[in-house]
């Protein structure tokens, strides 16, 4: 049965190419990248999308859980402020619920004290695991600085992380346990994540080139996005439907023929009740990686044939890891909004095993409904439809 | 919450005991001092971490008294602090042997390696996901199950299990041992009306879970403290068939509880 749609009543994003919607759509508009050297300190080289600029101090009430994704987080809520009062005004604190995803968390706090503990023998004073490293520390800051009371938990599937959110959003609010949420993800900038990701020469010394022929690899990328999803209200978009699978297959690498990108994508639009020729546009997964891209294309074509728009976004942003899922599903809401649909970057040529139409250039034109898609780590697949207000 | 679910299996490891039966009665066992993780295969299993392993174990009893297709059911995997151990690990790798990180581990270092390796040991391309809410995580995790539940009509086993946090990150004396608990959940007219039903997930005060007879104080101590200890402590009250407002957390959460009961009650 599909699912009741829900309206989406705020967004804010914060990333490598704007801190805050207006800026980020700027810059899909002309197609402008934010990936540039990292400011981490690394044996290699590697291209990332870092945030730019100082990012604010948190209350003086809130100094023990700053951390590089705290005041991340503190600074998206103040994008959505005037939109989170109305909220309050409409929903009891206890039930409006924080439902975020991440895959790093606190894990670069956790690395600037363990490097300190390895040289010093000691952990820095300000240090404390429950304070920076695990999730509690981000959902504690959101929590008190939206007022929000009701369930408050962070999801961590890796790449599909504060997508998932959504869905449960959707979940909760049908099943009547809340009647809003503030739903999204936060990811930084880590060392160990860079390193890893060349272990398993899945990153690329230059800037990403999502489904070229000659990709090597992704950018790994930070920031954040944050959605207001209510019972009722006003909407910008509407949270359509969601789809989750798994690939059941292997743990880092996707199933070479999409499977679970495919599984995904189906229930998705069973969820939203609505046919693919109704989609006018995918933002895919899109990595950049050799696997990904091939794979995930297969299974768009056997959906949705090869002339839907087809756009990676991670050509601008880099992969933001855990905050990916909820930046392109707002990134689907700003094309929506916009009406327009943003160029995949660097793209050209296109892999002769890509048969799907990818987005070149921007198109200009009413956008209807977008399907955006993350894959993970431990094949975990979802697929989100945002729709126009209706 | 006010709807409620059916509860048809639940599973944990605890070393040292022969899994939720052997805590519950409190009788020692040393054949059952780490997980086993039979439900993965050998090559999978060599590769997980000590607590992918014990919540595989968990997961596979609550699975197998669940009777549940292994294939299509939904799980919730909560934890606070994940595989934070092996992150540890990574970090040394990376700073004191200046070496190539791992790849294997790497990958495995994610809040979600259990969810993936056990979606992958039982051909399982349903939906699973890994969550983590610090001292609230068991009631947290609770909840998600319970909407996938009332939401969705899908059969879930919520899983939550903490090994113990590196000990180069936690001061003397804070720490906890390792631990898992799993919960099977469905529609309540799925199940039979012996069944136990959950309902009222909130924040209240709640009955605390009675500790096993000859257990060594230090050891209940140690897992007092773990983040996952409220599912263990529900499992518990289900298996002991003690009914009534339980609580889901030790008191370093926000205090949420759940009402456990039978069929219309």
């Amino acid at each position: 049965m599909p699912m009741t749609p829900y309206p989406i009543t705020g967004f804010a994003m914060c990333n490598s190419i704007g801190a805050n919607r207006d800026e980020v759509r700027q810059s899909l508009f002309e197609g402008r990248s934010g990936l540039g050297p990292s400011p981490i300190d690394l044996p290699f080289e590697a291209m990332v999308g870092a945030v730019r600029g100082e990012l604010s101090p948190l209350p003086s009430s809130l100094t023990m859980w700053s951390t590089r994704a705290t005041r991340i987080a503190a600074h998206l809520l103040g994008e959505i402020a005037p939109e989170m009062e109305r909220l309050r005004e409409r929903w009891r604190p206890d039930r409006i619920a924080v439902l975020l995803g991440t895959s790093t968390g606190g894990a670069d706090a956790t690395e600037n004290a363990y490097k300190h503990y390895l040289s010093e023998g000691s952990l820095p004073e300000e240090y404390d695991l429950f304070r920076q490293h695990t999730f509690g520390a981000i959902l504690h800051v959101v929590r008190e600085l939206a007022g929000a009371k009701g369930p408050a938990w962070m999801v961590s599937t890796a790449c599909t992380s504060s997508a998932k959110p959504l869905a449960t959003a959707g979940r909760l609010i049908s099943s009547g346990m809340i009647d809003a949420a503030i739903v999204g993800g936060i990811d930084t900038l880590c060392a160990m994540t860079l390193h890893g990701f060349r272990s398993l020469d899945a990153s690329s010394k230059t800037a990403c080139r999502p489904f070229a022929a000659d990709r090597d690899g992704l950018n790994i990328g930070e920031g954040g996005a944050f959605l207001l999803i209510e019972r009722s209200g006003d909407p910008i978009a509407m949270l359509e439907g969601v789809g989750e699978s798994s690939d059941a297959y292997h743990i880092s690498a996707p199933h070479p023929e999409g499977l679970g990108a495919r599984l995904a994508m189906q229930r998705a639009l069973e969820d939203a009740g609505c046919s693919p020729a109704s989609v006018d546009h995918v933002n895919a997964h899109g990595t950049g990686t050799r696997l990904n891209d091939v794979s995930e294309c297969a299974a768009i074509e056997a959906i949705f044939g090869r002339d839907v728009p087809v756009v990676s976004t991670k050509g601008y942003t880099g992969h933001m890891l855990g905050a990916a899922g909820a930046t392109e599903a707002a990134m689907a809401i700003l094309s929506i909004v916009a009406g327009w649909i943003p160029a995949s970057l660097r793209a050209d040529p296109v892999d002769e095993k890509i048969f799907v139409n990818v987005n070149q250039k921007r198109v200009d034109g009413e956008v209807r409904r977008v399907v955006s898609n993350s894959f993970a780590f431990g094949g975990n697949n979802i697929s989100v439809v945002i729709g126009a207000p209706r | 919450m006010t709807r409620e679910v059916a509860v048809v299996g639940c599973g944990a490891f605890v070393p040292g005991f022969e899994g939720l039966a052997g805590w519950v009665r409190g009788e020692p066992s040393l054949d059952h001092v780490t997980p086993k993780a039979e439900i993965v295969p050998k090559r999978q299993r060599r590769r997980a971490s000590s607590l992918s392993k014990a919540v595989a174990d968990a997961y596979a009893d609550a699975l197998g008294e669940s009777k549940f297709d292994a294939a299509s059911v939904a799980s919730v995997f909560g934890s606070a602090i994940g595989e934070a151990s092996t992150m540890v690990g990574l970090l040394d790798q990376m700073w004191s042997d200046a070496a190539m990180l791992s790849p294997m581990r790497f990958a495995t270092s994610v809040h979600n390696a259990a969810s993936g390796m056990l979606s992958i040991a039982t051909d399982n391309r349903g939906i699973t996901t890994a969550m983590g809410a610090d001292y609230d995580t068991p009631a947290m995790a609770l909840l998600e199950g319970i909407g996938l539940v009332l939401a969705r009509g899908e059969s879930v086993i919520v899983c939550c299990g903490d090994e113990a946090p590196p000990e180069d990150l936690v001061a003397d004396g804070v720490g906890w041992s390792l631990m898992t608990a799993a919960i099977a959940l469905c529609p309540s007219s799925d199940a039979p009306a012996s069944c136990p039903r959950l309902s009222e997930l909130m924040i209240a005060p709640g009955e605390p879970s009675s500790s096993p007879a000859g257990v060594p104080e230090t050891q209940l101590e140690e897992m007092g403290r773990n983040p996952s200890i409220g599912l263990l402590d529900l499992v518990v009250a289900v298996r002991e068939g003690t009914r009534g407002v339980r609580a889901l957390d030790r008191g370093a959460g926000r205090g949420y509880s759940v009402r456990l009961q039978g069929v219309a009650e």
